[in-house]
């Protein structure tokens, strides 16, 4: 576990990398509304195919990609086998027992497959590979920031992002180095019942609250050192800043949303 | 008396192997530690001493090579590597923030408990134990939270202890206590290989500590060791030890520069009291 680095930021260079993190959250956003825009074959196709021209703009391995993707293989399963037998269409292709298979039902899986995939790639595209988390906490705090006006507390809901993202790391390290300390006398975590597993924890779970507790207190003091008073006339290291490549990127997605209902409008197959 | 206890062969470890944050932490080292002496093992940050230390009793099994404890491979059983884990006891880095039963008594005992020992032999060995560091009695039925910095140290070094190992490692054992609780640590450490015949291992940043309590040194630097010997032996190469972002004990510096100076003093002076006998008897030479 040692060198995990947290989230699933994937250093590299490329224009996706050097677009603003609002852009970022905002084009994923509007990456989302593209995708439940599209109706027929052809919509999607142009859907599927935006998703692999985000993955060439954005530098990063295909492996990568797919390492996005496999946690929800399930959920895709799932939707795929629903889709196809649940479907009610006019003429069946093939029943088999009381299973039917409509072709509407075909479309439908192969639809929803593409949105599903086009929507994983796109925000983790947009969002996950290309920004850390930390510049990801700073765009919500600034595009969330009008609540302010309404008394949400928008820069301390981001500094607690920031905080518990920092600390990810730092925990995961401290249970290695815990789990190793009473090993070493004789701890066993891997033989035994759920029961004696589960009480096999409390050496480590023990010490790792004591020490997350330490290391908050010793976070509010050094903080408060520094004289942090909240999120009031705090101005950033790292300033965000849009140019001219954000607001191209936003109108091409843009664009790219009236397209697709455009290409809605052409009666070819099956529309969902 | 100068029987090898625990042996390396040709020892590699890389964390990490096959992706890209590969990093060796130890490249083909070789090493002897005789039983029954108590030996330093001394490095700059990330030269791979913390590494060492865990292949010793098996919490990381290294990529190539042995570790051999009385002449035979630790991970000739796999399964049985809990019974070397009893025998190899390894005290890690800042131990206090282990501690998790509510009473000191408690946490002193979760080794020996671990062993199966039954309840006369577990009550006896936490005494022992706390004898052993200088934990008074009346502590060890307080809270962990209850304790300083220093006695909460003390305990956790006594939870080892109180396995009884053959070999006792510790990785920076006297790292942030004061210099009185640093001598304490130590002192121990002494006691308890004077009395039970163990072989103690240390890891430490201060040359100071090392030149005044071990017997032979380790010296790693760049994953691999590149100097073994006594202290004498290792201290007496000032210019290579600095080389490797080490240095020699202060006093041995001073005494050294008092030769340059053309006050004839002995070579070979690692801690002060050396010095304050070879300055006496100079003055009273005089």
């Amino acid at each position: 576990m040692k060198n995990i680095s947290f989230g699933q930021y994937y250093p590299a260079e490329s224009l996706i990398h050097r677009l603003d993190a609002r852009a970022k959250v905002i084009l994923a956003l509007l990456y989302i509304v593209c995708s439940f825009l599209c109706k027929n074959i052809i919509s999607f196709a142009a859907l599927a195919l935006s998703a692999v021209v985000l993955v060439l703009l954005s530098n990063i391995p295909l492996k990568a990609v797919f390492r996005a993707i496999r946690p929800i293989l399930f959920v895709m399963l799932f939707t795929v086998v629903l889709n196809v037998f649940w479907t009610k269409g006019e003429s069946p292709l093939f029943s088999w027992g009381i299973l039917t298979v409509y072709p509407e039902g075909l479309y439908n899986a192969l639809f929803m497959l593409v949105r599903i995939l086009s929507l994983i790639i796109g925000t983790s595209i947009f969002m996950t590979y290309t920004t850390t988390p930390i510049e990801l906490a700073d765009a919500i705090e600034q595009l969330l920031a009008p609540l302010k006006k309404i008394k949400i507390p928008v820069h301390e809901f981001s500094m607690m992002m920031t905080v518990a993202l920092r600390f990810i790391p730092t925990l995961i390290e401290e249970t290695e180095k815990i789990t190793a300390a009473q090993k070493a006398r004789g701890a066993d975590f891997s033989s035994g019942g759920l029961i004696k597993r589960a009480k096999a924890l409390i050496p480590i779970l023990v010490p790792l609250v004591i020490s997350a507790f330490r290391r908050a207190d010793e976070l509010a003091t050094a903080m408060e050192c520094r004289c942090y008073r909240g999120g009031d006339g705090r101005t950033k290291l790292h300033v965000l800043h849009y140019d001219a490549k954000d607001f191209l990127m936003m109108a091409v997605v843009v664009v790219f949303g009236v397209l697709l209902i455009g290409l809605n409008m052409l009666a070819i197959g099956y529309t969902m | 008396m100068s029987v090898a206890k625990i042996e390396l062969e040709n020892v590699s470890y890389v964390y990490s192997k096959g992706t890209p944050y590969e990093v060796t932490a130890l490249d083909n080292v070789s090493a002897c530690i005789k039983e029954g002496s108590i030996t330093g093992i001394i490095g700059h940050t990330g030269s791979g001493k913390s590494t060492f230390v865990q292949l010793l009793n098996g919490l990381e099994h290294a990529q190539e090579g042995r570790v051999l404890l009385d002449g035979k491979d630790i991970w000739e059983k796999p399964k049985e590597i809990g019974k070397i884990r009893f025998r190899v006891g390894l005290v890690m880095q800042y131990p206090e923030y282990q501690l998790f039963e509510e009473t000191i008594r408690q946490d002193i005992a979760f080794g020996p408990k671990n062993m199966g020992l039954d309840k006369e032999e577990i009550e006896k060995r936490v005494l022992m134990a706390a004898d052993f560091v200088g934990l008074e009695r009346e502590l060890l039925d307080k809270s962990p939270f209850d304790l300083s910095g220093g006695q909460k140290r003390r305990a956790a070094i006594a939870g080892v202890i109180a396995m009884k190992p053959e070999v006792l490692v510790l990785d920076e054992p006297a790292a942030g206590l004061d210099p009185l609780g640093r001598d304490a640590i130590f002192t121990s450490l002494v006691n308890y290989r004077n009395e039970t015949g163990a072989t103690v291992i240390i890891v430490s940043h201060s040359m100071e500590d090392m030149a005044r309590f071990c017997e032979e040194l380790i010296v790693l630097s760049h994953a691999k060791i590149v100097m073994q010997g006594t202290c004498s032996e290792i201290f007496a190469k000032a210019d290579f030890l600095s080389e490797i972002g080490l240095d020699v004990p202060q006093i041995t510096g001073c005494m050294k520069l008092l030769s340059q100076k053309g006050l004839s003093v002995g070579d070979g002076i690692y801690t002060v009291e050396d010095a304050v006998r070879e300055l006496s008897r100079r003055l009273s030479s005089l």
